[in-house]
């Protein structure tokens, strides 16, 4: 007899709902998660360059946190393809360098900030038999961001000498991740997990007809806690 | 069996809709009118933003700036630099976008903000085409005259529109319309036009145009200031005062001397600027560029100046223009004229008079303009001179009848009899080897010299006989400056000098360094009392 299941799940947190029933495999091959991200910027950017720019200003980032999603599908015993993303965080983009740009603050200023919508996508090699419990893994995949919702701030124009949109091309860069999976009854599941991702792009910024850039790699580095629920 | 049961999660189309838009703050929006006198980008840029205490430090960090605090005195204001790019015409009527600075001071003093009096300056004439009066960032290497005109106006209270003029800097004019009185004075009028129009948009909204409106400029900035000063007064807009500096005012005059072998300093570098305007405007002043320079210097003349070499001293070793030699040495026949002829001598050098040494460096070979010019120029000149010839400050009786000496004639300030009704204080050095204050100021204040008392005053802030007058303090601080720079090149840290280089350094910067501060100083306190 063929014991079939579709399990239902709240909307909000469904990303793709499928079920493969086959009557010979018990094992759940689809797995949401909740959880929390805290991001960590390592940033390396150019100074600033274009017209009228001072030498020496530059740009850093505030670390971040936000609430973590993933669907996960088993693809094999040891293998399992992670979509994740995040709710897109504010990032703030503070001056870095000279204390002021003439008498303008400028050194630990915000200056800017932008909305990361950054899906990652990993295929996922799980170490040990699917009978423990406990599982370390490890994957590589490929990152994307979209930057939306730029803006600058009040002191970010006054720096810039002026009002100023900024631009930010979209990313693409491989990632990876290292973690562990504890298995809980139920199909339920917990697991923290450490990643990295190579994330560049060159931030423009356009003022009074001149425009300022400057190429930057975010170097963002996450770790996550997050429990999840096969089905 | 297997079944699918596909759902697309409402959070995904969610974040992915997110993503593909979002707002952005806005920025400066290039202007849809190229109507001259509008402003090209707006809000403009604000390159730089110091208070007085920086200002001061900045400039007294450098031996040269800290020479100017001491003319200029310490800035009772702080500066916002505005870049503002605007919409003028060229010489025939071609729009063309031009730039130039704002400078509005701040600070919290009551000299300092609120409706402030607007300084309207023409600079003088720069030779590299990226030139740009608005760059601060410049002011110890290529923009010192910025630096003068911020820390003697700007930072004393005066509000500063200074255009770049067109042809330089973005300006995509492939010439400046150097010396054209209508198109300079038209184009210093459309910058305050935008200026005025930038000013509420600029982070110091609160500083406002409180109506005086004073007017100046150095060297061929004077020309221009004394070209703006009539312009605004036959716009029904007049100055209230206005302070044109060391200016070439009695064109014709001055050419005239200079073609009958006064060369001034400068001379190889001002010549194609002139020549390119005129040709420009007039199309009269060659037919081939070849009929006025040089078979060695004429490759690409008419397109040299301003040039985009940099430092503008290369073209010398680059062989495009020479340094000094303005004529052949070899002197020109004039026909059936041996007093002619013999004015276009080569000058004897008189060991009591140091500028006959330079006027004889002005000939030698290779050498810059044919000789059939200097005898063209000089024929029509003999036949209908100029007023400074026979005894007059009057242009000449009719109008020339050779192209470029006509041209000279109508960008000549003394042309169509105007003479200022605002306060008018013209400044200089007597001594100036570039350009010559009795041909031109004094030439100026004889010409005005039945306007009513206290219309026209003239400064000369380098007196043979000693400072006087109510500028005395000013003369005597030029005076005492130059003893004092004399000296200086003489030492080590000046160079070790020999007394006969260091008089020559002295001459070499009198007119384009030396002067300027004190001037620009005479013309703050002139304008202090309205």
């Amino acid at each position: 007899m063929i014991n079939c299941v579709l399990r239902a799940l709240p909307v909000a947190a469904l990303l793709v709902g499928a079920s493969i029933c086959r009557a010979d495999d018990p094992i759940p091959n689809n797995t949401v998660r909740i959880g929390e991200y805290w991001v960590f910027y390592h940033v390396y950017a150019d100074n600033l360059s274009g017209p009228f720019v001072p030498a020496g200003a530059n740009l850093n980032l505030k670390n971040v946190q936000t609430p973590y999603f993933a669907y996960l599908r088993r693809l094999a015993p040891h293998f399992t393809a992670e979509l994740a993303f995040g709710i897109p965080p504010l990032t703030k983009t503070y001056g870095k360098g000279p204390a002021t740009l003439g008498s303008v603050p400028y050194n630990g200023v915000e200056i800017s900030s932008a909305r990361w919508f950054a899906p990652t996508a990993f295929i996922e090699y799980i170490f040990l038999d699917e009978s423990n419990a406990l599982r370390p893994y490890l994957g590589v995949g490929l990152n994307y961001v979209n930057f939306y919702d730029r803006n600058s701030t009040a002191a970010g124009n006054a720096a810039a000498g002026g009002p100023t949109s900024i631009s930010l091309p979209n990313s693409i860069g491989a990632a990876a991740t290292v973690g562990l999976r504890y298995q809980l009854p139920h199909n339920w599941s917990v697991i923290a997990s450490y990643s990295a991702a190579r994330v560049k792009s060159q931030l423009t910024a356009h003022t009074g007809g001149v425009s300022r850039t400057s190429d930057i790699s975010f170097g963002p580095q996450t770790l996550v806690v997050a429990a999840g629920f096969s089905f | 069996m297997y079944r699918y049961r596909l759902l697309v999660g409402t959070a995904l189309a969610a974040a992915l809709l997110a993503g593909c838009g979002g707002s952005d703050s806005p920025t400066a929006t290039p202007a849809a009118s190229t109507a001259h006198g509008t402003l090209a980008i707006s809000p403009p840029l604000r390159i730089a933003s110091v208070d007085a205490a920086t200002f001061q430090a900045q400039l007294g960090a450098t031996a040269s700036g800290a020479q100017l605090l001491q003319v200029a005195g310490a800035p009772a204001c702080g500066v916002d630099f505005y870049y503002i790019r605007f919409w003028t015409v060229g010489a025939v009527g071609e729009t063309t976008e031009s730039s130039g600075a704002l400078m509005v001071p701040t600070g919290a003093a009551p000299a300092c903000s609120g409706p402030r009096p607007i300084v309207l300056y023409g600079h003088g004439t720069q030779f590299e085409r990226s030139f740009n009066i608005a760059d601060p960032t410049a002011f110890t290497t290529t923009n010192a005259e910025g630096a003068v005109v911020a820390a003697t106006f700007a930072a004393q209270g005066y509000i500063v529109v200074a255009p770049n003029y067109a042809g330089y800097d973005i300006s995509t004019l492939g010439y400046h319309p150097f010396l054209n009185a209508a198109q300079q004075s038209g184009e210093m009028i459309d910058a305050l036009a935008a200026a005025r129009a930038a000013l509420p948009t600029t982070f110091a909204a609160s500083t406002s145009d409180n109506g005086k409106l004073f007017v100046t400029g150095y060297s061929a900035g004077g020309h221009v200031a004394m070209a703006t000063q009539r312009a605004l007064e036959a716009a029904g807009t007049p100055a209230t005062a206005a302070a044109p500096m060391s200016g070439p005012y009695a064109l014709e005059a001055l050419f005239d001397a200079v073609v009958t072998g006064h060369v001034d300093l400068g001379s190889t570098l001002f010549a194609p600027l002139v020549t390119t305007s005129y040709q420009r405007a007039y199309a009269n002043v060659y037919t081939t560029p070849s009929d006025f320079y040089s078979a060695t210097y004429v490759t690409g003349i008419d397109t040299l100046m301003p040039t985009t070499v940099m430092p503008y001293t290369a073209l010398y070793t680059q062989g495009k223009l020479p340094e000094l030699a303005l004529f052949d040495s070899t002197t020109p026949v004039v026909p059936g004229s041996t007093p002619l002829t013999d004015l276009l001598a080569v000058p004897t050098v008189n060991p009591a008079d140091p500028i006959t040494a330079l006027f004889a460096q002005g000939f030698g070979n290779p050498y810059l303009i044919n000789n059939s010019v200097r005898v063209d120029y000089t024929v029509d000149a003999a036949g209908d001179p100029d007023g400074t010839a026979i005894g007059s400050a009057a242009l000449a009786a009719a109008a020339p009848t050779y192209g470029l000496r006509l041209d000279l004639y109508k960008n000549d300030m003394r042309y169509g009899d105007w003479a200022p009704n605002s306060p008018t204080l013209l400044c200089g050095g007597e001594n100036d080897p570039t350009i010559f204050f009795s041909v031109d100021t004094l030439t100026m204040a004889a010409f005005w010299s039945a306007l009513p008392p206290n219309t026209v005053t003239v400064l000369d802030v380098d007196p043979a006989g000693g400072p006087s007058g109510p500028f005395a303090l000013i003369q005597a601080g030029f005076q005492q400056s130059q003893v004092q720079l004399l000296a200086y090149l003489q030492t080590p840290a000046g160079g070790g000098l020999s007394l006969a280089e260091a008089e020559q350094a002295l001459v070499q910067q009198y007119h384009g360094t030396s002067v300027p501060p004190f001037c620009e100083l005479a013309a703050r306190t002139f304008f202090s009392q309205f």
